[in-house]
């Protein structure tokens, strides 16, 4: 796709911000997302058609369109893929890919941009490819394990070529020209409003389509895959974990999400969440789904700068119907944890190898005493031992314990006593050094 | 072995408000609990190997222990003896013939703890915390292999202080496991490397990772003749991904799949997604175990790629778990792991129940 002309955004959903690499998918993430009846997983067209199906067949109204971020769940909007969108939105959009891209060009030199072409951008950008061309099959081997340990997904996105005649997985070699399909439209002249009207997807459609596939591996070459395949990355399974593509992708495109998220505030004014950072281009997720647990620690965290220094990288969240349970900061829990000050106190240091020999012995007699009391959670910061730097309560019954340095090979052997009977060792009075990493 | 009795007596925790519930979100499963459990979250779990008689669970504690109990053909737990690190031990593993333990600590050491003397020897020193522990035992060496957070994998002969060798990774290492001859370690930022330790340890390949989220676990699987053929990752983002080496087709044969999630279906509330905390494979089944935050387990066939079976949920997220050497006992424990950011404390406790029956898993 190397033509200005063609429409400079990519394709996204207005319900849920979220950006696809081709209308297409666009649309099928749509149906199965957001104009999918809850009650019969009938797939309607639009959010107004899903409701008349409701009202109709079910005799049930629909408020708001499912799987929407608040402020887009309408359900009178007549949107279909990127038509029907509001003009307000779409600029608001397109500002935002602004502010997006220029911070990338700033920060990362080698980032493209998302708003151009180049399938690199499948790279970053683009929840429904799962990168990593090298790894495409992944991608579109999704198959959510249900309790019936069916592929919950291949029946979910019954999707295929019922309603869908231009079916993405004959894409290659498909005229891109498919008449009576609207939406489909990548060719879309920048600043067009797709808003009503079929536009001729037009010349710019057939280098478009053959454009697609090296990101798309998933459309292409895929013929005999269940059409869950191209569904995959809409699929609401599988849509928890696009948002996380951009976690780890070293990429920098990090501060974008700050401009991106405070203009998608005042766009929709979800509430933006934690971890906006990461890497990769995703300016649409400002998910509310911010819980407490998951933010609480991290928010300072968050927008660190483009390389990843001493703060560690947070993780993206997920959408609105889901949330990781997870701290933010992308390191594993068990090094957080270690990071506590509960934890610090034992570790040697390396400039306190004396004082740890030093304090070894009285710990000695430290730990007897400890070893009387019973398990007291060390929470209770009200057990202050005098015993200075690590070894607060070493464990009970090693006074001969050389905690310093590991100098002594094969002789150190901290001789344990053999077996102890209770479950002595739970006190560990609270570190005396500042919390400082190991 | 019918050990879905009553609960054992309940080691001392420091919350002591376990006692005897009825309802017990604690050890819904009423498996059998283990007497005398480590006083901080349960970190690994490891079954005496074959070649020993009887089954030795150790299990490694943020208490800085490692504690060794006996359980019996009755299901009944006999806790046999304890050793002690500076920090938290984070991985154990047992020598092949069982006669000796290995621990892996946050106070950079790696400690040999021979069984029958009762005695531990460090054997191992990192800049970093060691994160995982794994004995190699080759046709022409054998020797302990120690993953760290200081980015280096190291391998030590143990009567040496200093390591055989020392090959550096792209990251800080997460999990690994071993299964001679091959060696998998998933570190930070999603790297995934696999090693081969014929002759001696190099690298063979890193991998492309097939998940979006933070590695967590990894356990290696092997095919129909006992050869490490693949392994599954686990993800803090509740999904497994089922990796092989050299698939015929690895579009078709890799796969990843969700669990640990609340909610199944139902779309209407957010879902709650769980870390993977540890993936076991049955060692005769080749079925393979999955323990979440969310406080349940789950078997699964890989191959029919279906689930088994997924607990009722626990109180406490699952931190570790661990099959003996036949497949009959599964022991997992149950403890906090920081996975929400407010700090609980709370004690572990270390659960051993029946595996599902063969007649259970689809073969």
């Amino acid at each position: 796709m190397g033509r200005k002309k063609k429409k400079q955004m990519k394709p996204w959903c207005w319900y849920c911000n979220r950006d696809f690499d081709d209308e297409k998918i666009l649309i099928q993430h749509q149906k199965a997302k957001h104009f999918k009846c809850h009650i019969c997983h009938k797939k309607l067209y639009t959010g107004p058609g899903l409701a008349i199906h409701c009202m109709q067949v079910h005799k049930e109204t629909i408020d708001s369109v499912p799987n929407a971020i608040p402020g887009r769940t309408d359900t009178e909007l007549e949107i279909y893929g990127m038509e029907g969108i509001p003009d307000k939105d779409m600029q608001d959009r397109r500002r935002v890919l602004e502010q997006k891209s220029q911070e990338s060009q700033k920060k990362k030199q080698n980032q493209d941009d998302t708003d151009e072409d180049d399938d690199d951008d499948d790279v970053e950008a683009g929840p429904s490819s799962f990168q990593q061309p090298a790894a495409p099959p992944q991608a579109a081997y999704m198959p959510p394990m249900t309790q019936a340990g069916m592929y919950h997904g291949l029946q979910v996105q019954g999707m295929p070529p019922a309603g869908y005649p231009g079916m993405p997985p004959m894409l290659t070699g498909v005229p891109p020209m498919i008449p009576g399909m609207p939406p489909v439209m990548p060719g879309m002249p920048p600043g067009m409003m797709p808003m009503g009207g079929m536009m001729p997807p037009g010349p710019a459609m057939p280098p478009m389509m053959p454009g697609m596939p090296p990101g798309m591996p998933r459309h292409v070459a895929r013929p005999g895959m269940p059409p869950m395949a191209p569904a995959a990355p809409v699929t609401a399974p599988g849509m928890a974990s696009r948002p996380a593509v951009p976690a780890t992708q070293s990429a920098a495109s990090k501060p974008l999400f700050p401009s991106a998220v405070q203009a998608q505030q005042t766009v929709s004014g979800p509430s933006s969440t934690t971890s906006d950072s990461p890497k990769v281009t995703f300016p649409a997720y400002t998910q509310p789904s911010s819980t407490p647990s998951v933010a609480a620690s991290s928010s300072t965290v968050a927008k660190p700068p483009a390389t990843v220094t001493s703060k560690p990288a947070t993780l993206t969240t997920l959408s609105a119907t889901s949330k990781l349970m997870h701290p933010d900061e992308d390191i594993s829990l068990e090094e957080r944890r270690a990071q506590l000050p509960r934890y610090q106190r034992l570790i040697p240091r390396p400039g306190q190898t004396a004082a740890a020999a030093a304090s070894a012995p009285p710990s000695g007699a430290v730990g007897g005493m400890i070893s009387a009391q019973r398990v007291i959670p060390p929470q209770q910061p009200g057990i202050r031992h005098p015993i200075h730097g690590q070894y607060g309560g070493p464990p009970q019954g090693m006074p001969g314990y050389m905690a310093g340095g590991m100098p002594p090979y094969g002789q150190s052997a901290p001789m344990v006593p053999p077996y102890q009977a209770g479950p002595p060792m739970g006190i560990r009075p609270p570190v005396m050094s500042p919390g400082s990493r190991y | 072995m019918s050990l879905f009795g009553a609960n054992t007596g309940f080691g001392s925790g420091g919350t002591g408000v376990f006692g005897t519930t009825t309802t017990d979100s604690h050890n819904p499963m009423k498996d059998v609990e283990v007497t005398s459990p480590p006083d901080d979250s349960i970190s690994c779990l490891a079954f005496s190997p074959p070649t020993m008689p009887g089954n030795f669970l150790i299990g490694g504690s943020w208490a800085n222990d490692v504690r060794c109990w006996e359980v019996q053909d009755n299901g009944q737990t006999v806790p046999k003896a304890q050793q002690m690190h500076t920090g938290p031990v984070l991985d154990v593993c047992w020598s092949d013939d069982g006669s000796k333990v290995f621990t892996a600590s946050c106070d950079k050491t790696a400690k040999m703890w021979d069984l029958n003397s009762n005695q531990t020897i460090q054997i191992a020193q990192h800049e970093g915390p060691i994160r995982t522990i794994h004995w190699i035992k080759a046709p022409n060496y054998s020797c302990v292999m120690t993953g760290s957070w200081d980015k280096t994998l190291k391998f030590w002969d143990t009567r040496s202080p200093n390591p055989m060798m020392s090959l550096q990774m792209p990251e800080r290492c997460f999990c690994a496991d071993v299964v001679y001859p091959m060696a998998v370690v998933a570190t930070a930022e999603r790297g995934l490397i696999v090693y081969q330790l014929e002759n001696q340890p190099s690298e063979f390949r890193r991998i492309e990772s097939p998940l979006k989220h933070q590695h967590r676990c990894v356990a290696i699987f092997k095919d129909k003749q006992s050869k490490p053929t693949g392994f599954a990752l686990g993800s803090i983002e509740g999904r497994v991904a089922i990796h092989y080496i050299n698939p015929p087709n690895p579009a078709k044969d890799n796969f990843t799949f969700k669990c640990h999630r609340s909610n199944g279906t139902n779309t209407a509330t957010p879902q709650d997604i769980y870390a993977v905390n540890a993936i076991s494979f049955h060692p005769v089944h080749g079925t393979l175990a999955t323990v979440g935050s969310d406080g349940r387990f789950s078997f699964w066939d890989k191959d029919a790629r279906t689930k088994l079976k997924t607990s009722e949920q626990l109180d406490q997220p699952i931190t570790a778990c661990c099959f003996n050497n036949n497949g009959n006992i599964f022991a997992y424990a149950s403890s906090y792991d920081w996975s929400k950011v407010q700090s609980q404390y709370t004690s572990g406790s270390v659960i051993s129940g029946k595996s599902p029956s063969p007649a259970a898993v689809v073969h």
